[in-house]
C-alpha cells in the first residue's frame, strides 16, 4: 500500500512513539539502576548509563534465595486460582444458563449482588475466618477466597446464553450427558473468551497484593509482590539490589505478556465490551 | 480441549430431540444444582459468611490479641461517626478517585487511537502502553519510589539538571497524592486502553469507507464517527474505573504508607491499621461496613445513570 | 502434587528440631546478624534453622501479631522491650521456660536488674533481653577534622548546651557545603524524645491514664528542630534510606541516629567515629530501646523445637560481642564486661550512656514503631519540612495522643 506522508499522519506517529518512550522510561531506569555498582546509584548529579555495568546486584538478590521461593509460590497460587476459577465458574455459568432447579433465580440474583462486594472490605472478617479454619499461611488460604469471582459467572453465563442450543441438542442425541456437554460443547465453543478471562485471572492472581499480604505472615509462604514488600534480604546501601529484585519480580509476566499479546487484545474484544 | 468434536456437533438436529428422557424427575429437578454447587459453596464460605461475621464483630470489642470479647452495642459505630480520621481517610480515597479517573479514561482513549494500527509499530505501541499493567504493585512502587527519590532520583535529577528546584514528592503533603496518581496512571491505564482498543477494532471498516466517500476528512471521522461509537465503551470504563479507584490501597500503602501526615491514607488502610496493627477487629469491621455502603451506593447510582442513558439511546 | 505442596506450608516434619527466627533488623545490624546466623548454622547442623528480616516497624509487628493470632507463628522473634506490655504477652506470647534457659547457661544474674524486670509480666518471664540501643552522634572524621572539631586525641570535642551544639553544626555545614547532619525527618520521634528527655519533660501521669506533657518544653525541642531545618543544618525532608546515603556520600558530616549503622558505614568505607549525642539541654538522656527475644504464641508448641529455640537464644547472647560489633550495647553482662567487647571501636565511645537510655512512654499504643511514634512522626515531620509550625504540630500530636488514650485498650 502506498502511503502519503501528510503532516497529521507524521505528527500522530511521532506523538505515539513519544508516549511509548515515556511509558518505557521507568522500566528502563529500573534496569539501568540495577546494573550500576551501589555507590554510583546515589551519586548526584545522576549518571545515565553505568560506567562499568555489573550483574552484582542480581547475583546478591538471587543468592538470598527467598525470591526463588516466592516465584514458586506465585506460580502455584496463580495456577490454582486460574484453574479453579475457570472450572467452578464454567460449571456455575452452565448451571444457570442451561438447567432449571428450584431457587435458581434467587441464587443467581444473589451472585449478581456479589459483584458489588469489594473483597477489600472483607479482609478483617476473612482473616478471622482463616484463623479459625487454620488456613493462615497455607496455599489454600491464599487461593480459595480469590476463586470466588461472581463477575466471571455473570460474564460466562451471558456468553453461554448466546450459544445456540442446537449444538448441545445434537450432542444429546448422541447420548451425551449434561456433564459431557459442558466439556465437549460449551468449553470448546467459548475458547477465546475463556483464554482471555483466564489470562486476566492469572495476571490478577499473580499481582494480587492485599489478600496474600493479609493471609501470609511466614516469609516462606509469601508470593512475589508480598515478599518483595515485606522481607528485607540485604542491608546498607542497596538501591541497585532493590531495582534488581524489581526487575526480576516483573520480568516473568512481561515475557508472558509479550508472547500472548495477540490473544489478550483479541480476547478482550470477545469477552467484555458487549456485556 | 475437545476441539475436534466441534464439526460433529455443529450438524443441526431437530429441536424435539432435546427433550430429556423421562423417568428421572429427581435428577431433572435438582440435577442443575450440582453444577452451581461448587461455586455456591465457595461463595457462601468466603463471601456470605465474612459479610455476616463482620457485621456481628462490629457490635463487639473483638481483638486480634484474643482477649475476652464483650458486647458493645453500637459503641463502635458511634465512635466511627465521631472519628475524624475515618472521614479524612474517606476523603483521601474520594480525592484519589476524582484525580485518577479522568486521566485514566482520557489517556487510555488517546493511546487506543494512536495504537490502533497494524504491523510492528502497532505491536510495539501496544506493548509499551500495556506492559506496566502486568507488573505487581510492589514492583511498580519500588521503581517509582526510586524515581521520586530526592537527591539522586530520576525526576529530581531531571528537575535540577533543568535548573529547577527539587521536589520531595512523596514527603510533601500537597504533592504526595499527585505523585501516587501519576504512578497509578502509568501502571493501570493499559487496561482501559485495551478495552478502548477492542472497541475500536470492533467498528466495521465499511463505516469509515462510506464516510470517506462522503468526503469526510480524518478529523471529521474522529469526531463524528469514532468518538460517538465509543460512547458506550466510555460509560463502561468510567464505571469500572470509579469502583476500582475507590478500592485504592496497594500503591499508597507501599509508596507513602499513608503519609506525609496521613495526607494520603485511604480508608482501606485505616481499616487495616485498626484491625491488624492496633488489633481492633471490632472497630475495623464497623468502618468496613460504612465503606461497603459507600461503594454500593456509588455503584448503584452509576448503574442507574448508565442503564438510564442506554435506554434513552435506544 | 497438591498434598506435597500443602505440606511444605506447615508443621515440622523431619526429626531435626526446627527454629524459625523473625527479626526486624533492616540496618547494618541486619548484615551483622546474617554473619552471626551463618556461624550458628555451621555449628548446629542438627537444627533446622531459618531466619527472616521483615520490614521494620508496623509491618513487622503487624505480621508478628497476625501470625500469633493465626497460630502458626515462628519459634522465636525479636521484640522491642518498650512494646512488650502492648503486645498482649499473655495471649500472643508464650512464657519463656526459665528452667530451660538456666540449663542453657543463662540466668537472671547475667542481666542488669532494671532490664530484666521490664521483661516480666504478671510474674512470668516473656522476653530475654539482647541489647540496648541509644540515639547517638555519628561523625565523619575527615570533615570534622577540617572543621576543627576534633580534639588532640582525634575524637570529637564534646559540646554542651544549645549554643555550642549549633556552633558545631554550623562549622560542619561550612565544611560539607551542604548539610551539617543527616536525620530522619519523616519520623523525627527519636530526636524529639531525646531533646524532650534532656529537658526532663514528663509524658503520662504515673498511673498512665492522663497526658501530662509539658508544652513549654515540648515546644522548645520542636523549635530547635525547626531551626535546624530552616538554617539548612539538616535536610528539610529525608527518609531513613536518605539519612544513610547522605552520611555515606558526604552530603552530611554528622548523623543523628541509633547506633546500628556501624556495619553499613564500615562497609561503605566512610571515615567515621561515634560519640554520645550531645547534652543539648539539662540532663543526659537519649531515646532508645532494647531488643529482646520472645516466643510468639503457637497453637501447638513442640517441646524439642522450644528447647532448641532456648538454646539458640542462649547461644546468641553468648556471642553478642559479635552483635555488639554492629553497634548495639550487649544486655548480657558477661559479654558487656568482656575484654573483647571493651576493645571494640567506635563502640567503646558511647556505651557509657546505657543507664541514660530513655524508653518510650508506657501504653498499648506506644513503643518502637507503634502508633504513638507514627502520630509523632506525622505531626513533627512538618516541623522539619516547614509545613507546620511547632505550635500546630504539638497541638496535633497532643490531640492524637489524647485520642489514643481515650480508645479502649484492645489488649
Amino acid at each position: 500500500m502506498r502511503t502519503t506522508w501528510t503532516f497529521p499522519k507524521v505528527a500522530t506517529i511521532v506523538g505515539a512513539v513519544l508516549l511509548a518512550v515515556l511509558w518505557l522510561v521507568p522500566l528502563l531506569w529500573a534496569l539501568d539502576t540495577s546494573l550500576k555498582p551501589e555507590p554510583e546509584t546515589t551519586r548526584s548529579p545522576i549518571t545515565w548509563l553505568p560506567a562499568a555495568p555489573t550483574m552484582a546486584a542480581y547475583s546478591s538478590v538471587l543468592d538470598q534465595g527467598d525470591l526463588i521461593r516466592w516465584f514458586f509460590n506465585s506460580t502455584v497460587v496463580s495456577v490454582l486460582v486460574t484453574g479453579l476459577t475457570l472450572v467452578v465458574s464454567v460449571l456455575a455459568a452452565f448451571g444457570f444458563s442451561r438447567t432449571r432447579f428450584p431457587g435458581r433465580r434467587v441464587l443467581f440474583g444473589l451472585i449478581i449482588a456479589g459483584i458489588l462486594v469489594p473483597p477489600q472490605v472483607l479482609i478483617v472478617p476473612l482473616f478471622q475466618e482463616m484463623t479459625g479454619l487454620g488456613l493462615v499461611d497455607t496455599y489454600w488460604g491464599i487461593v480459595l477466597p480469590q476463586v470466588v469471582a461472581p463477575v466471571m459467572v455473570f460474564v460466562l453465563k451471558k456468553f453461554f446464553d448466546g450459544i445456540s442450543r442446537d449444538y448441545e441438542d445434537a450432542a444429546r442425541v448422541d447420548g451425551a450427558t449434561r456433564w459431557r456437554i459442558v466439556w465437549s460443547v460449551m468449553v470448546p465453543m467459548s475458547r477465546p473468551i475463556l483464554v482471555a478471562v483466564g489470562i486476566f485471572t492469572f495476571i490478577g492472581a499473580w499481582n494480587n497484593f492485599l489478600w496474600p499480604f493479609i493471609v501470609t505472615t511466614d516469609p516462606s509462604m509469601m508470593t512475589i509482590p508480598v515478599g518483595l514488600a515485606n522481607v528485607q534480604g540485604s542491608y546498607g546501601l542497596r538501591y541497585a539490589q532493590i531495582m534488581a529484585s524489581a526487575v526480576l519480580g516483573g520480568l516473568p509476566l512481561l515475557i508472558v505478556y509479550a508472547l500472548f499479546q495477540r490473544h489478550v487484545v483479541r480476547g478482550v474484544g470477545d469477552a467484555g465490551i458487549k456485556g | 480441549m475437545a476441539v475436534q468434536t466441534q464439526p460433529q456437533v455443529t450438524t443441526s438436529t431437530p429441536r424435539t430431540a432435546a427433550k430429556p428422557a423421562a423417568g428421572q424427575p429427581w435428577k431433572e429437578r435438582w440435577g442443575g444444582l450440582f453444577f452451581v454447587a461448587p461455586f455456591l459453596l465457595l461463595f457462601a464460605v468466603f463471601m456470605i459468611w465474612p459479610i455476616i461475621s463482620g457485621l456481628w464483630n462490629s457490635f463487639f470489642n473483638t481483638s486480634l490479641a484474643g482477649v475476652k470479647q464483650e458486647f458493645l452495642g453500637l459503641q463502635n459505630w458511634r465512635e466511627m461517626f465521631g472519628d475524624p480520621a475515618v472521614w479524612s481517610s474517606l476523603k483521601n480515597t474520594l480525592v484519589f478517585t476524582a484525580m485518577s479517573t479522568p486521566p485514566l479514561v482520557i489517556i487510555a482513549l488517546v493511546m487506543a487511537l494512536l495504537a490502533n494500527r497494524k504491523g510492528l509499530l502497532g505491536w510495539l505501541l501496544r506493548f509499551s502502553y500495556f506492559a506496566p499493567f502486568v507488573l505487581p504493585a510492589t514492583v511498580v512502587t519500588l521503581i517509582w519510589v526510586w524515581i521520586y527519590q530526592p537527591g539522586f532520583g530520576l525526576v529530581n535529577g531531571l528537575l535540577t539538571a533543568g535548573g529547577f528546584a527539587e521536589i520531595d514528592w512523596l514527603n510533601t503533603e500537597n504533592r504526595a497524592m499527585l505523585a501516587v496518581v501519576i504512578t497509578t496512571v502509568w501502571w493501570t491505564v493499559g487496561f482501559n486502553f485495551l478495552l478502548y482498543l477492542a472497541a475500536l477494532q470492533g467498528i466495521p471498516a465499511q463505516v469509515y469507507e462510506a464516510a470517506a466517500i462522503d468526503g469526510a476528512n480524518g478529523r471529521q471521522q474522529l469526531f463524528r464517527i469514532t468518538l460517538p461509537l465509543l460512547s458506550r465503551t466510555t460509560g463502561l470504563i468510567v464505571v469500572l474505573q470509579l469502583v476500582a479507584s475507590l478500592k485504592i490501597f496497594d500503591q499508597i500503602y507501599l509508596m507513602t504508607n499513608g503519609g506525609p501526615n496521613f495526607a494520603t491514607r485511604p480508608i482501606i488502610q485505616y481499616i487495616y491499621q485498626n484491625g491488624f496493627t492496633n488489633y481492633r477487629i471490632g472497630y475495623a469491621s464497623a468502618i468496613s461496613y460504612m465503606f461497603f455502603a459507600v461503594i454500593v451506593v456509588v455503584a448503584v447510582l452509576q448503574f442507574r445513570l448508565f442503564s438510564g442513558r442506554k435506554e434513552a439511546g435506544q | 502434587m497438591l498434598g506435597a505442596l500443602a505440606l511444605t506450608g506447615c508443621g515440622s516434619l523431619g526429626s531435626r528440631p526446627r527454629v524459625r527466627e523473625w527479626n526486624l533488623f533492616g540496618g547494618g545490624d541486619g548484615a551483622r546478624l546474617l554473619q552471626i546466623h551463618q556461624q550458628y548454622v555451621a555449628e548446629h547442623p542438627d537444627v533446622d534453622f531459618e531466619a527472616h528480616t521483615l520490614a521494620w516497624g508496623p509491618p513487622f509487628y503487624t505480621k508478628l501479631a497476625m501470625s500469633a493470632a493465626g497460630g502458626r507463628a515462628p519459634e522465636v522473634a525479636t521484640l522491642h522491650l518498650s512494646r512488650l506490655k502492648g503486645f498482649s504477652p499473655t495471649t500472643m506470647l508464650d512464657p519463656i521456660p526459665v528452667d530451660l534457659l538456666e540449663e542453657a547457661g543463662v540466668r537472671e544474674s547475667d542481666f542488669l536488674p532494671a532490664t530484666w524486670n521490664r521483661c516480666i509480666v504478671d510474674g512470668k518471664l516473656y522476653a530475654v533481653p539482647l541489647d540496648q540501643h541509644p540515639f547517638v552522634l555519628y561523625y565523619n572524621t575527615d570533615v570534622c577534622k577540617k572543621a576543627g572539631l576534633l580534639g588532640p586525641d582525634g575524637k570529637i570535642k564534646p559540646v554542651k548546651g544549645v549554643t555550642e551544639f549549633l556552633d558545631m553544626l554550623k562549622a560542619v555545614k561550612e565544611t560539607t557545603g551542604k548539610y551539617a547532619a543527616s536525620v530522619e525527618t519523616t519520623n523525627p520521634w527519636r530526636i524529639w524524645w531525646t531533646l524532650y528527655g534532656q529537658l526532663e519533660g514528663k509524658f503520662f501521669s504515673d498511673d498512665g491514664t492522663r497526658l501530662v506533657l509539658d508544652d513549654a518544653k515540648a515546644l522548645e525541642a520542636l523549635e530547635l528542630m525547626a531551626k535546624l531545618a530552616t538554617d539548612g543544618l539538616t535536610p528539610k525532608s529525608s527518609n531513613y534510606a536518605a539519612l544513610v546515603a547522605q552520611f555515606t556520600n558526604g552530603d552530611a558530616g554528622l548523623s543523628f541516629n541509633g547506633e546500628w549503622e556501624v556495619t553499613t558505614y564500615q562497609t561503605a568505607k566512610t571515615p567515621f567515629s561515634m560519640a554520645p549525642f550531645p547534652v543539648v539541654y539539662d540532663v543526659p538522656s537519649f531515646a532508645g530501646d532494647s531488643h529482646t527475644f520472645v516466643l510468639p504464641h503457637q497453637a501447638n508448641r513442640n517441646k524439642d523445637d522450644t528447647k532448641a529455640t532456648i538454646e539458640y537464644i542462649a547461644w546468641i547472647l553468648k556471642h553478642s560481642a559479635d552483635w555488639a560489633a554492629g553497634g548495639h550495647i550487649p544486655a548480657y553482662q558477661p559479654v558487656a564486661k568482656s575484654q573483647k567487647y571493651l576493645d571494640l571501636k567506635p563502640q567503646a565511645e558511647y556505651r557509657s550512656v546505657a543507664p541514660d537510655v530513655l524508653y518510650d512512654p508506657d501504653g498499648w499504643f506506644s513503643g518502637s514503631g507503634a502508633q504513638l511514634e507514627n502520630e509523632a512522626g506525622a505531626a513533627f515531620s512538618g516541623v522539619f519540612s516547614g509545613q507546620a509550625t511547632p505550635k500546630a504540630a504539638l497541638a496535633q500530636f497532643k490531640a492524637a495522643t489524647q485520642k489514643l488514650l481515650d480508645t479502649p485498650s484492645p489488649v
